[in-house]
């Protein structure tokens, strides 16, 4: 009774303490919270850039749409039609008419000139926030050779998604893959890199062997691929620059395969096999030092370093069925991640650390998937009869992996989405395409 | 076994005995009367229809007699007198009317250019409530010889009545006294006034509702000499005002907003928070952004600041509050609707832009 009543006392004199701030609360501005919104791709208006130099009008409508396609292409941006501007952009100096841009409900607005020069090409630009009737951010200027002029016109649309989005770009980036061609019994494969949006495909070896998983270092200046040039898959590093390669691991008798850069590009991880076993090992690229960091009877492999370097990804049977596995980058426990139904494999880890992207076959189904790194939120992106091999932007919000349609005319073609499950999009290419690998940002 | 099956099979058993044994307890058949008919053919039966019934045995029954009854002559009755027949006379006519007298020359109204003033009521209609309070008994006052003025207003009882302490400056070694003062005594009166003596609160006459009064002619309009006053509607002045707290008497205050009507905003600043574009970092960072009204309804887009923010880095926090201003200036091109009648109460705004439902799942 006594505990009872020294509780109602307590509670009263609370009350009354917080009486006054809720008066005052009253009396102060009103209060609201939001917390649904829409998603939606963001207007954006992207006038042709304004031609300084006689005969650069051409290339500033090439430079316009390329950035808008890299915008829009992003699934997070709608470009607003030419034909529904109110005014024009004819002076990059002028002022610009924010009400005329806010009419037509124009969100941000890229304005632009392109200067031509022999092969020099100088684009400078401006982004607009219309709504604040300001500019967002600084004018930049890029210059380029006339041949690069692409590259160019990627380094403003990734400047135009950072600032908007506050996340880094990734249209400046390339892709090595393997291209394939010809019928599905005989199909040549080889390797080949490309622009990020599948222009400007260069071929880095013949078709005259089997290639597979290329892969890109982190500062996109080599790439580590598996041939069968000898008969038994041998691991390769090529320089990009010169398209000179190296073997890797000369040990014969056993078959290596699945390499993979570590972050700071000194170590490469890759899978060995000898006899019925595959075990996973790292091997310093300068020594040609070898360690192996898995042992028992399961087939371990598919390794993928963190973006720190301490811990990696792999897929094992130890369990009976494929599941995924993380252990620290020098060896020792490993601790399962996977435990849903089907099969789980190829995994790799973001560039942001967060997530793990990984191949799911499930129910006769294939699947692209992510999951946090302790194996939790699971969200499967993808679904078809063959998708596989998932590869990570730069900034870690989309994922390009192959797609295979079904029966003997099947061919393989490369796809993006966004993390989001949204944004589904084929890469176009020559060829097919399979295994891709995505680079780094270009300097 | 439940109770119903144990009814159920008492009764059965009771039926299925009743059918097989109830026989003995009547075991001799029900008396039932005989009747004789007779066989007749089809010609006997029809003639028995054409001729009738005819009843075969004789009655007893004397037939009536029919009385011997003569009738009298019907005697016709004879006027008498016979009366000569003449149509009626017709009536005298009543005397004309007198013709009315010519109507009087209406007496003009005398009219007044100013309005008639009605005298002012001398008392105010009060409303009494419907239902009358409960009656609540009255403490009784306190009666005391002499009236004491109620206490101030903090004074309280005191649970011990004590007596003024004064040091005795006679006393021969003068001890420490600590000075003391006398309780107060309680508030009292004279005399006990009963609530039947009071003033009653209910009111004792009603005023009867003034007649419809003919309405004053208008005055003559008059040309304004001087030009009227531009319209004070402009923006920047509404910006200064909000922004300098000037007008704060002008400012119609009104009650709190209804929810309907915060609702109503909500969904308004919701449809134009686009966040599809944003960072997953900025997804994560609630932020805290405050405005200032005009009193059409629109925000004063300078006045957009970010108050505070939660949950993600610097960087991610500025991409969430543009896309905060986006949505608040977006959809406001006519203004948010809210009433101009209680603009005191959303005159300043603090929007709380939580995406936290709108996370990547």
């Amino acid at each position: 009774m006594m505990c009872r009543i020294v509780c109602m006392v307590v509670a009263l004199t609370v009350a009354l303490i917080q009486m006054p701030a809720a008066v005052t609360a009253q009396n102060g501005p009103l209060r609201i919270e939001i917390t649904e919104g829409v998603i939606e791709p963001l207007p954006v208006a992207i006038p042709d850039l304004v031609a300084e130099t006689p005969g650069s009008a051409e290339m500033g409508q090439q430079l316009s749409r390329v950035i808008a396609a890299d915008l829009v292409g992003t699934g997070l941006f709608r470009e607003l039609p030419a034909s529904a501007f109110i005014s024009q952009i004819t002076d990059f100096g002028a002022p610009v008419q924010y009400a005329d841009w806010k009419a037509i409900n124009a969100q941000a607005l890229v304005t632009g000139a392109v200067t031509v020069s022999g092969n020099q090409v100088t684009v400078k630009f401006r982004l607009h926030d219309v709504f604040s009737g300001a500019e967002l951010g600084d004018g930049l200027q890029f210059a380029g050779t006339t041949d690069g002029w692409r590259r160019i016109a990627h380094k403003v649309a990734d400047v135009v998604y950072s600032r908007i989005t506050g996340e880094g770009g990734y249209f400046d980036s390339r892709v090595v893959f393997v291209s394939e061609s010809g019928p599905k019994a005989q199909r040549r494969k080889r390797l080949a890199v490309m622009d990020y949006d599948g222009a400007n495909v260069q071929y880095l070896t013949g078709s005259e062997a089997i290639v597979l998983a290329p892969r890109f270092s982190a500062t996109g200046d080599r790439v580590l691929y598996t041939s069968y040039e000898t008969g038994f898959p041998r691991i390769y590093v090529l320089d990009v620059g010169s398209v000179q390669r190296r073997v890797l691991e000369s040990q014969q008798g056993v078959m290596s395969f699945a390499p993979r850069f570590s972050p700071d590009g000194r170590t490469v991880v890759y899978s060995l096999s000898q006899g019925s076993n595959t075990d996973i090992y790292a091997m310093d690229i300068a020594s040609g030092a070898a360690r192996r960091l898995t042992s028992g009877p399961a087939i371990e492999t598919a390794p993928s370093y963190s973006p720190d370097g301490a811990q990696i990804v792999f897929e094992s049977d130890r369990s009976g069925t494929q599941q995924l596995y993380v252990m620290p980058s020098g060896g020792g426990e490993a601790r399962r991640i996977s435990f849903g139904e089907g099969r789980y494999g190829t995994p790799v880890w973001s560039p942001r650390g967060d997530l793990i992207a990984f191949t799911k076959q499930s129910k006769g189904r294939f699947h692209i998937g992510v999951m946090r790194t302790d194996g939790s939120e699971e969200r499967l992106l993808t679904a078809s009869f063959l998708d596989e091999g998932p590869t990570w932007s730069p900034n870690g919000r989309v994922i390009m992996f192959a797609r295979e349609t079904q029966g003997a005319a099947g061919r393989s073609t490369l796809y993006s989405v966004d993390i989001t499950g949204r944004n589904l999009r084929p890469v176009r290419t020559p060829d097919g395409g399979s295994d891709p690998s995505w680079g780094p940002l270009q300097r | 076994m439940n109770t119903g099956q144990v009814i159920s099979g008492i009764g059965h058993a009771g039926l299925i005995g009743w059918i097989l044994f109830g026989g003995t307890f009547q075991s001799e058949p029900l008396p039932f009367e005989v009747t004789e008919v007779s066989v007749i053919s089809t010609d006997a039966f029809e003639a028995l229809l054409t001729n009738g019934p005819t009843p075969d045995a004789a009655t007893n029954a004397a037939l009536p007699v029919q009385p011997d009854v003569t009738p009298d002559p019907i005697e016709t009755p004879v006027p008498d007198e016979v009366v000569e027949v003449q149509p009626p006379a017709p009536s005298p006519a009543p005397d004309p009317d007198p013709l009315p007298e010519p109507p009087l020359p209406e007496p003009e109204p005398e009219v007044a250019d100013d309005a008639p003033v009605q005298p002012a009521p001398q008392e105010q209609a009060v409303l009494a409530p419907e239902i009358a309070p409960r009656p609540v008994p009255r403490a009784a006052e306190r009666v005391a010889p002499e009236p004491v003025a109620p206490p101030t207003p903090e004074a309280a009882p005191a649970d011990v009545q004590q007596d003024a302490v004064t040091p005795d400056a006679e006393a021969d070694t003068p001890a420490p006294v600590e000075e003391q003062d006398a309780t107060a005594p309680e508030e009292a009166t004279t005399e006990i006034v009963t609530e039947a003596e009071e003033p009653s609160g209910a009111p004792t006459a009603s005023l009867r509702p003034p007649a419809r009064r003919p309405s004053a002619p208008a005055p003559p309009t008059e040309t304004a000499a001087a030009p009227a006053p531009a319209p004070t509607a402009d923006v920047d002045d509404a910006v200064r005002q909000a922004l300098e707290g000037g007008g704060e008497t002008d400012v119609p205050q009104g009650p709190p907003l209804s929810a309907g009507e915060k609702d109503a905003l909500r969904v308004a600043v919701s449809s134009c928070w686009n966040v599809g574009s944003l960072s997953s970092a900025a997804l994560l960072t609630t932020v805290v952004v405050a405005v200032d009204m005009t009193q059409d309804a629109k925000p004063v887009i300078a006045s957009i600041r970010m108050l505070s923010s939660s949950g993600g880095s610097e960087q991610a926090a500025r991409q969430a509050f543009e896309a905060a201003r986006r949505a608040i200036i977006r959809c406001t091109r006519d203004g948010y609707g809210l009433p101009v009648e209680k603009y005191g109460q959303w005159k300043e705004i603090e929007m709380t832009f939580n995406p936290e439902r709108m996370r990547i799942k």
